[in-house]
């Protein structure tokens, strides 16, 4: 067990090397939390265009560039998106690299969203649209009051599975020597020459926050389920 | 124009294609006047509910003219948000909002569209849910219904804006027989009241007693119209006899 001990304070308590993996936790958080709105401000957005097209037939060029946008990010690696955003869009430009990240992920979230989303709008009877609009609501105030609302109660467990491929993905931004979680585990490999330890704290980190996060989910789709029935 | 301050819709040869060559609405032209409650009837498919939802723009006309209150609503200058808040609509599925209490239902659309207080909002609809005898149902949502029930908070859902005219399209055919009964009453209290009601309905009893006028529709043109007691006595055309020895 001394052998346990040892290995853990040479990983994480000698030279105050639980830093890395503490402050790369917070990198991790602030990647996805910043990232995840703007996924979902985008994903709502570009969910909106695509039904209003596939519903009415209007909005026939922005639906083209969103469909043409979300093909692109879908059709391509977020590693790949992340290195062009750093490399060749902000290449000769002096950016925070955290920003870079929350806009490369949350760019590539926003195409998942904004499929999840649509569907969601789409499985929502017509009758309630047309409720809506024989009111005398317009169109936006009929998906703001009307659709929206239950289209998220319908597309909440896939949008929290959506929420979790992003957590876990943004552990590529070491590519762009972002110090995040996973990159702050592997600095303390690179310093003690001990793969194990400082990577199975790195990923039992990112299993809790899994975790905990489906169990929130989870909870909120409850309450809102009771709340209709 | 012809139209007089009585008259509350005027459609001039309405026309709605579905598909090419198909006419689901085939020149119709019409008038509803105040006050009035005009019931259609026809064969399933002939095109009561699309000449219905075109009344308030549900369904965009291919040709023709709706006028409503004077102001042709067929022109894309109208802006239809405003003249369908004067227009009460009620579907065979109450399409009730099932993500809000019943309460809820009927306060929405006078908050967010009339600017009306809360408070304001929720006293009318308690006073519209009493009507209905419903007031024990404020808090409870659609879903906890019955489909009597459920429609009957959709006509008040859509009194609660306090309309000139209320569109009925099939409001029982969906329901259990027993609960014909209670959505059937409340219409002919509306009607009661001075309400302009027009109506598609296969409720035979409600249109001779009810009704002002009853408008046969078929192949999507009107073929036969006239008051009650004629109508049903004394039909002219083969098909509406024909449809009326079906049904009666
Ligand atoms: N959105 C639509 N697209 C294509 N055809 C339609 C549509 N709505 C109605 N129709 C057709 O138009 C005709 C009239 O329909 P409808 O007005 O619903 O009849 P009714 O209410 O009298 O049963 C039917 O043949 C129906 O199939
Ligand atoms: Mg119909």
């Amino acid at each position: 067990m001394s052998g346990f001990r040892d290995n853990f304070v040479n990983n994480f308590i000698d030279d105050q090397r639980w830093r890395y993996i503490w402050d790369g936790l917070g990198v991790t958080l602030q990647v996805t939390f910043f990232a995840l709105i703007l996924g979902v401000i985008l994903g709502f957005l570009l969910a909106v265009i695509r039904a209003t097209y596939d519903k009415t037939g209007k909005l026939k060029v922005l639906n083209f560039i969103s469909q043409l946008y979300i093909t692109i990010i879908r059709g391509t690696p977020v590693v790949v998106q992340l290195l062009i955003i750093f490399f060749v869009i902000f290449g000769s430009v002096n950016i925070s690299k955290i920003i870079v990240a929350i806009l490369a992920f949350g760019f590539n979230s926003s195409a998942y969203v904004a499929e999840i989303v649509r569907s969601g709008i789409m499985s929502i009877d017509k009758g309630q649209f047309e409720a809506g609009r024989s009111l005398g609501f317009n169109y936006v105030q009929t998906m703001i009051y009307i659709i929206l609302p239950q289209a998220f109660k319908n597309i909440l467990p896939a949008l929290g599975n959506e929420f979790i491929v992003l957590l876990k993905e943004t552990s590529v931004s070491g590519y762009i020597a972002l110090q995040d979680l996973t990159r702050g585990g592997d600095i303390i490999r690179s310093r003690t020459y001990n793969a194990f330890m400082p990577l199975i704290a790195v990923a039992l980190i990112y299993l809790t926050m899994v975790l905990i996060f489906t169990k929130l989910v989870n909870m909120l789709e409850r309450r809102l389920r009771n709340s209709e029935h | 124009m012809s139209t007089n301050q009585n008259t509350l819709f005027r459609v001039e040869n309405l026309r709605k294609e579905f598909g090419k060559g198909f006419f689901a609405l085939d020149g119709i032209t019409e008038e509803f006047h105040k006050g009035e409650v005009v019931v259609i009837i026809g064969p399933s498919g002939s095109g009561k509910s699309t000449f219905l939802r075109s009344l308030n723009l549900l369904e965009i006309p291919t040709e023709g003219k709706i006028y409503f209150e004077g102001v042709d609503i067929t022109d894309s200058k109208v802006d239809i948000n405003i003249h369908r808040q004067k227009m009460g609509m009620v579907f065979q599925h109450f399409n009730l909002f099932p993500h809000m209490t019943i309460l809820k239902n009927l306060c929405i659309a006078p908050m967010k569209l009339q600017n009306k207080s809360k408070e304001e909002a929720e006293e009318n609809a308690m006073k519209l849910l009493k009507r209905v005898g419903l007031e024990g149902r404020a808090n409870d949502f659609p879903s906890q219904l019955s489909g009597g029930q459920k429609q009957r908070i959709a006509i008040v859902r859509s009194l609660a804006m306090n309309p000139d005219v209320m569109l009925f399209d099939e409001p029982t055919s969906a329901l259990d027989p027993e609960m014909v009964g209670e959505v059937l009453e409340l219409m002919k209290d509306l009607a009661k009241d001075g309400m302009t009601m027009v109506v598609v309905t296969h409720e035979m009893g409600f249109a001779k007693e009810v009704a002002n006028r009853i408008l046969f529709i078929d192949k999507g043109q009107v073929i036969e119209q006239n008051q009650p007691k004629e109508f049903f006595e004394n039909p002219q055309n083969s098909r509406l006899k024909e449809f009326l020895s079906k049904i009666l």
